[in-house]
């Protein structure tokens, strides 16, 4: 079994034999397999039309039409990861829990890997679960995956987005919303202030719900993977890994200073100068804490980790890996890398810059790394050259990490021939090593 | 431009959105926030950010609320001030120091010019205020009419960290003169700076630059007594002792200089004018200049050192030109910009400009006449021609020139074009933003700056309107070109942050506003 499994993930590897190391290639997109999935789920959602309540029908037309447009730039954008072996792994755990938990058996449950960075999980309507690769290698065990989908098949089976639609629309419509925007509307004076209330009061009550809606499915979740064979800390270890998600890992500025440093084209401290004070864009803007908490959409971590707890504290001991450790542990370091690759095929070089340099420092001269900052730089030139750069990368802003905005404010800093100084000498200084490898080749020659 | 395409922006931007059907009310029927209007806001000479006051609400018959919103350089929101004011209020410019912002406002009901001073966390520090009557017609005049190069302010400026000053223009009956406000952004306090003398009846002032001790300005005088144009002086104010410090005016020198611009030289104690230079009795309005002059002067006054560059002897070696300054095919030069790199080297912008005969002005002229009218359709036009760099040298003396071609643009026709003098077009052109010159960013203590002018190309790839940049980048220059027809039904190109500018994209059929930065070449 254990030689099968060994088989298995070296066949799941997006890597290829490149003299003593491995070289990641990016899982190909299967298009046709995409396209298929909008039919089918653009069937489902017109079907799910036909049965929207009659009273206010064209209010929740409008906003199932908004939740569709979604999922369908998902499978058009190419966001969803059509690898057959990584598909086959999620479908192998969602099948683990559902085995253990018949009540799901009724349920069209439809998980797909995200190719998305950002650390994330969600359920976005149409059965559709998306596990970001972002989240997913941050991760430290197949108990902490089963949380996570229970988590979300939680949301799905608990129909927290439908019923945050009804309750919208019907709130919308009451008599109470209609008589205030009457009033407001037929008022002289003072109609701003009153809005604001009325959509505070609102928003305010619709976080809440948010709010309770994860806690109850962090409940629900902690229960269906009770009845799994995976080990129950699995739940409390991902939402200890969530609280700390956000924290930087690597600092940037050194890691330019390091990286992009080459004898052709040496580092120079006016890429790196930050703009500081109110208009630089990193200003540190005062919260409003109390109306910033009110507004939150998920609990605090520490809190929901404490509400958890009590939950599995006699849970017995079970397994961290039920399907396939190896192939948990090849994903995870492939989806590393896919999501280097994802940014930059969806337009977003400081993302795909960020984490290749991020993933530099774990893994120095990687060759799908360095060519693929290279291949970054002659983006960033190319479109700089058609006044097309702004399209392509993100501005400095003081809602954006410190380590992020480093980068950001470094991209900004750069002239044009520097993009082709830094990229150019950068490979060169990688060609001895490098020089077979046909992606490098490619980029080093543009 | 910049105004009318921010409020489409923001007026979108304001309504709240939801999903409610048709017939019910929704909250974007029930209220909505109106733009009032929005500008930059400006830090030595450089775009900083930008604001938008817009009216959110009423609060009695004479009352608005108003919020001013805040965005940085990189278009993120950073401020959103909210205060109740009379519901005649404007805000005429804005300016940012690091640690405090500035707004001009206009007061239509109580008639004063008000200047809040805000700390960073939008916090209002200081109202000063000051009465507008007649006297000030100017002003306002100058904010309906006046162009300006780069969006910069006209009369509000920052003076480091110490404050703000304005340099308002002022008409007493016939006399007309001007006055400099200074603003302190640290404690309450305001001082103003009044000319005195007789012969200061007729002054317009031009705020030129400050450097740590002095605010300079260009002042043209006219003693009413006195036929002539007046005579151009260089005004040196200390802001903190509210005394003039010095008052050139070349009364003694064998040349009238007319100072158009000053470069503060950091950490020097000095800075540099430069501008037209005449014949001591020319009319400077009228006469041809004899070359354009370089001053390095002390923050006291002092006049270290003069070089000039005569269009007949120094210039001519190399442009085509003549003996008044006329360069062959390109005509007069006006001058937009002086920039002093860090590597020691000095930069001029200018742009030509020509009398031309005027074909249909003669023949409908010569029609005229045929049918026994009088009337002159005029026979002349004027053209805005080609865009030219000079390059100096340590010593300021011509090291270099290049003509960077452009289609012509004719800016004024009819009469007006037969009669008035070269210089006085050229004012007129520059005013009404009819040269092509559009404005210089970049970071000049980098040695890095982009020359930005508009153009029309006739070519068979490409007809249409376009956004032209020439950089240099520390050795040489570099040309760019932005095509404004794309794929969106309208597009501009409007300045920003420094070495970007901003790309607005309006797509008609989705009614889609796009705003992104892009880097200059």
């Amino acid at each position: 079994m254990k030689v099968l499994n060994a088989l298995t993930a070296l066949c799941l590897l997006p890597f290829v034999g490149y003299a003593q190391s491995q070289i990641f290639t990016p899982a190909a997109q299967n298009e046709a397999s995409l396209k298929s999935l909008v039919s089918k789920y653009e069937l489902q959602y017109n079907a799910e039309l036909n049965n929207l309540p009659s009273k206010y029908k064209a209010d929740y037309k409008e906003i199932y039409k908004s939740r569709w447009e979604n999922i369908r730039s998902v499978f058009d954008k190419k966001e969803v990861y059509t690898s057959t072996a990584a598909q086959h792994y999620l479908d192998a755990v969602v099948s683990e829990i559902v085995k253990s938990n018949p009540v799901l058996k009724d349920y069209q449950l439809n998980c797909y890997f995200s190719r998305s960075g950002v650390p994330n999980a969600s359920y976005i309507g149409e059965g559709i679960i998306l596990f970001n690769m972002g989240l997913f290698q941050r991760l430290d065990n197949e108990s902490e995956v089963a949380f996570i989908l229970c988590h979300e098949i939680s949301h799905y089976i608990l129909k927290h987005t439908e019923n945050s639609i009804t309750r919208y629309v019907t709130t919308m419509n009451s008599e109470a919303v209609q008589d205030e925007l009457r009033r407001i509307k037929k008022a002289d004076y003072g109609k701003r202030e009153a809005i604001d209330k009325l959509t505070k009061g609102i928003t305010f009550n619709s976080r809440r719900h948010s709010r309770d809606h994860e806690a109850q499915a962090d409940s629900m979740g902690v229960a269906l993977l009770l009845n799994t064979r995976f080990n129950a800390d699995g739940a409390t270890k991902t939402l200890a890994i969530l609280d700390d998600i956000d924290k930087d890992s690597v600092d940037m500025e050194a890691c330019i200073r390091k990286e992009l440093n080459t004898s052709g084209y040496p580092f120079q401290n006016r890429w790196i100068t930050k703009n500081t004070g109110l208009l630089g864009g990193q200003a540190k803007l005062k919260k409003d804490q109390p109306l910033e908490d009110s507004l939150k959409t998920h609990p605090d971590c520490k809190a929901r980790i404490a509400l958890l707890a009590p939950m599995i504290a006699n849970a017995a001991a079970k397994q961290d890996y039920l399907v396939n450790k190896a192939v948990f542990d090849s994903l995870r370091q492939a989806f590393k890398y896919e999501i280097v690759e994802y940014a930059f095929a969806s337009d977003n070089y400081t993302y795909s810059l960020h984490y290749s340099l991020t993933l530099l420092q774990q893994y120095p001269q990687d060759p799908y790394l360095v060519t693929q900052v290279g291949r970054i730089m002659n983006g960033c030139f190319a479109a700089q050259k058609t006044h097309t750069l702004g399209k392509f990368i993100e501005l400095p802003a003081p809602y954006q990490p410190a380590n992020y905005n480093v980068l950001l404010q470094f991209v900004q800093n750069l002239y044009l021939e520097d993009f082709a100084g830094i990229g150019y000498n950068y490979l060169k200084a990688h060609a001895t090593q490098l020089n077979s490898y046909p992606g490098f080749q490619n980029e080093f020659k543009c | 431009m910049i105004r009318q395409l921010f409020t489409v922006a923001l007026f979108v931007c304001m309504f709240v959105t939801n999903t409610e059907g048709q017939s019910k009310l929704t909250v974007d029927k029930v209220y909505a926030a109106y733009l009032q209007n929005s500008g930059v806001i400006i830090e030595q000479g450089q775009i900083k950010g930008y604001f938008y006051l817009y009216q959110s609400d009423k609060i009695d018959r004479r009352t608005n609320e108003y919020t001013l919103q805040i965005v940085d350089e990189n278009l993120n929101k950073v401020q959103d001030i909210k205060f109740e004011d009379t519901k005649k209020l404007s805000l005429l410019e804005a300016a940012y120091n690091g640690s405090s912002l500035a707004f001009l406002f206009k007061n239509e009901e109580e008639k004063m010019l008000q200047m809040k001073v805000y700390d960073l966390d939008g916090k209002l520090k200081f109202t000063y205020s000051r009465p507008y009557s007649k006297k000030t017609d100017g002003l306002m005049a100058q904010y309906e009419t006046m162009h300006t190069d780069e969006g910069m302010n006209q009369s509000v400026f920052n003076l480091g960290d110490k404050g703000y000053i304005s340099v308002l223009p002022l008409r007493d009956g016939r006399d007309q003169t001007y006055e400099v406000d200074m603003y302190s952004s640290e404690k309450k306090k305001q001082w103003t700076y009044i000319p005195e003398g007789d012969d200061q009846k007729f002054a317009m002032a031009e705020y030129l630059g400050a450097t740590d001790s002095l605010v300079i300005l260009e002042v043209i005088r006219k003693n009413r007594r006195m036929s002539g144009s007046g005579t151009a002086h260089l005004v040196g104010i200390n802001p903190m002792t509210k005394k003039k410090v010095f008052d050139i005016d070349d009364e003694k020198d064998k040349w009238t200089f007319v100072p158009s611009s000053v470069l503060p030289v950091a950490g020097t104690g000095k800075f540099i004018a430069m501008g037209n230079y005449f014949d001591k009795d020319a009319n400077i309005a009228k006469d041809a200049s004899k070359g354009l002059a370089i001053y390095e002067i002390d923050n006291s006054g002092n006049i270290l050192n003069k070089t000039y560059n005569s269009w007949a002897v120094d210039i001519a070696k190399h442009l085509p030109m003549n003996t008044k300054g006329k360069i062959d095919n390109i005509g007069y030069l006006y001058i937009h910009k002086m920039i002093a790199t860090a590597n020691g080297k000095f930069f001029i912008v200018g742009e030509g400009y020509k009398k031309q005969a005027s074909a249909g002005g003669i023949a409908l002229t010569a029609l005229g006449a045929m049918a026994g009218g009088v009337q002159n359709q005029g026979v002349t036009k004027v053209v805005v021609t080609d865009l030219v760099v000079m390059e100096f040298d340590g010593a300021y003396k011509i090291k270099d020139a290049k003509i960077y071609d452009k289609t012509n643009n004719t800016v004024v026709g009819g009469p007006m074009s037969d009669y008035i003098s070269q210089h006085t077009l050229a004012m007129y052109i520059k005013m009404v933003g009819s040269f092509d010159y559009q404005f210089t960013t970049g970071n000049p203590e980098e040695n890095n700056f982009v020359i930005c002018y508009s153009d029309f190309v006739k070519s068979s790839d490409y007809k249409g309107e376009t956004f032209n940049s020439i950089r240099y980048n520390g050795t040489k220059f570099s040309q760019d070109k932005i095509e404004l027809k794309s794929k969106a039904s309208r597009m501009k190109v409007l300045p920003a942050k420094s070495g970007s500018v901003l790309v607005i994209e309006y797509f008609k059929k989705d009614k889609k506003l796009e705003f992104r930065l892009e880097k200059l070449g």
